[in-house]
């Protein structure tokens, strides 16, 4: 087996790392488990990667960079991409649902307001009509 | 007017200023029932339009012109209206026009009937940079549906029962112009143009701040795009 270069060794700790925060996030609950998925993945890919020198090398040569340390960055930057597309997917269904939700509550409102159950919105401006 | 019973649809973001004018100018001028939608305001347009006798469905957080439109359309079609007329609380659509707006989806001929500025000759002269918007999505439109639609951006509109329970499902948020005449009339739904006027706006800031007057053509390019890349239902 030949010798891990620093670069090497200070990635793939960095990478168990963070796939131990992660957990550690999931199990506090401030993380659900569905977007740990892709951390836990992706931290523990590059740990892999970090620890065994010959695939890192040959995922090297295979996508033609000259430093296996490229190679890690290169992975580290695509998943970061997919990421923040997968946050932006999540983030227009959330609004899509936002609408959804305030269109609702507004109905909400008027057939009270027309039972008579409430005369006016609360935060209608600086104090309503 | 006609049979048909017609809903003024009224969306309004921060109108206190503009809005009571253009509630009274309804009431002088139409018998038909409004409905303000309040887009999230934060000032007196929800009391304005309460003080007016006007029922209000208010948005808790701004959610766009397209939404509050939307909304509208949900209302008409709960309490079973026949068309929706689209009519701005800052007084740049003149209700006089309503009835003729009407007409056209009331008799059947059409689904959806914009107020154009551009049919016949009339006062309105737009900025310049709106003036281009206007004939590059104008083109856009062309090129889309293979018809002329002359002001792709009226939002003085008519909507009948059909287009409205289309569009409950599927509506763009923001500007609905463009990229909704494609999506319509890929659906197969007939568009027809009215002559009208249109005025400045009385008071308030229009919808189309300086952010959104660079994002609207992004935005609109794109939608009007994916609107012919997706297959028409």
């Amino acid at each position: 087996m030949e010798f891990l270069s620093r670069t090497q060794i200070i990635l793939a700790l960095g990478a168990v790392g963070l796939a131990l925060f992660v957990l550690e996030l999931v199990r506090r609950r401030r993380l659900s488990e569905e977007y740990s998925l892709l951390w836990v993945v992706a931290s523990t890919a590059v740990a892999v990667l970090g620890f065994t020198t010959p695939l890192l090398r040959g995922i090297t040569r295979a996508l033609g960079i000259l430093y296996e340390t490229s190679t890690v960055f290169a992975l580290g930057l695509a998943f970061t991409t997919v990421m923040l597309l997968f946050n932006s997917v999540k983030l227009s269904r959330l609004s899509h649902e936002n609408r959804q939700l305030t269109r609702e509550l507004a109905f909400l409102r008027l057939a009270l307001e027309e039972q008579g159950a409430v005369t006016q919105t609360p935060s209608d401006g600086g104090g309503g009509a | 007017m006609s049979k048909a019973s017609v809903l003024v649809v009224v969306p309004a973001f921060n109108e206190e200023e503009s809005l009571a004018a253009t509630l009274d100018e309804l009431a002088r001028t139409t018998r038909a029932d409004v409905l303000v939608v309040d887009d999230g305001s934060r000032d007196h347009t929800s009391g304005i339009a309460r003080q007016h006798d006007v029922p209000v469905l208010r948005h808790a957080v701004n959610l766009g012109v397209g939404a509050a439109l939307q909304t509208g359309f949900r209302y008409a079609l709960e309490r079973g209206y026949d068309i929706a007329v689209q009519l701005d609380a800052d007084g740049q659509h003149d209700p006089a026009y309503l009835e003729s707006l009407v007409e056209p989806v009331a008799s059947g001929a059409a689904d959806v009937a914009i107020g154009s500025r551009y049919v016949a000759r009339t006062g309105y002269r737009a900025p310049r940079a709106r003036r281009l918007g206007m004939v590059v999505f104008s083109t856009i439109v062309r090129l889309g549906i293979g018809r002329r639609i002359a002001d792709t951006t009226s939002g003085f509109r008519a909507y009948g029962r059909a287009v409205m329970e289309v569009c409950q499902h599927d509506f763009p948020q923001d500007f609905p112009d463009a990229p909704l005449l494609i999506t319509l009339a890929r659906m197969g739904f007939r568009t027809c143009e009215v002559p009208v006027e249109m005025r400045e706006r009385g008071a308030g800031r229009s919808f189309y701040t300086l952010g959104k007057s660079l994002y609207y053509p992004y935005k609109n390019v794109l939608a009007s795009l994916m609107a012919l890349l997706r297959r028409s239902a």
